[in-house]
């Protein structure tokens, strides 16, 4: 992962995300190959509610990381820089899923997955942060 | 907001990097600072003041 900005709080988000996000995100992976394709295993009750909490588990801890990031985060200008980013993902998404809802309303649209809400916040606000850091490299 | 920033710091012949340092912020701050992209808060001015050992009205120019 590259490293921005060489603060102490960066240095903390990116081993967090190293050592709890990736290996989260892996588990689910495994689970999915191995035990829903290969397997066909079809979790019902208590363990449905715990592979339901360990598929949702990477994101949580995403956003978890983020949020420590923007608290520990000493440099104004780069909290600035996330929170920017931030109000683009939270306003696409906003937008993305009312235009959807009405749209779905007058049934122009199949009904959204609601799991695809986390891909329509997490790429605008990557495209957002890639795009102000280069406007203010 | 205009500022001398760029002056005050080839006048110590500190690069951007040296500058960022001192003040415990990355590179890329102290750039939007000089370029006028980004105002620092009042902490970070007042550092860059007592770095530089003169008053903020010094460093940051009033544009009214």
């Amino acid at each position: 992962m590259e490293r921005h900005t060489g603060s102490p709080a960066r240095y903390r988000f990116e081993d967090r995300f190293l050592f709890l996000v990736l290996p989260l995100m892996f588990l689910n992976l495994l689970m999915a190959v191995v035990g829903f394709h290969t397997f066909h295993l079809q979790p019902a009750g208590s363990l449905a509610i715990l592979c339901s909490i360990l598929m949702a588990s990477p994101w949580i801890a995403f956003i978890v990381i983020y949020g420590l990031y923007l608290a520990e985060e000493k440099d104004e200008f780069q909290r600035t820089i996330l929170v920017q980013s931030l109000l683009w993902g939270i306003g696409a998404t906003l937008a993305t899923t009312t235009i959807w809802g009405t749209l779905e309303k007058f049934n122009l649209v199949p009904p959204m997955d609601v799991n695809s809400v986390v891909f329509l916040f997490v790429i605008p606000f990557t495209i957002a942060e890639r795009v102000l850091r280069w406007r203010y490299r | 907001m205009k500022n001398r920033l760029k002056v005050l710091r080839a006048e110590r012949n500190w690069s951007q990097a040296d500058l960022a340092a001192r003040l415990e912020v990355s590179r890329q701050s102290v750039n939007a600072i000089e370029t006028g992209k980004f105002d620092p808060s009042l902490p970070l001015a007042f550092k860059l003041a007592r770095l530089f050992a003169i008053p903020i009205e010094a460093i940051f120019l009033d544009e009214l």
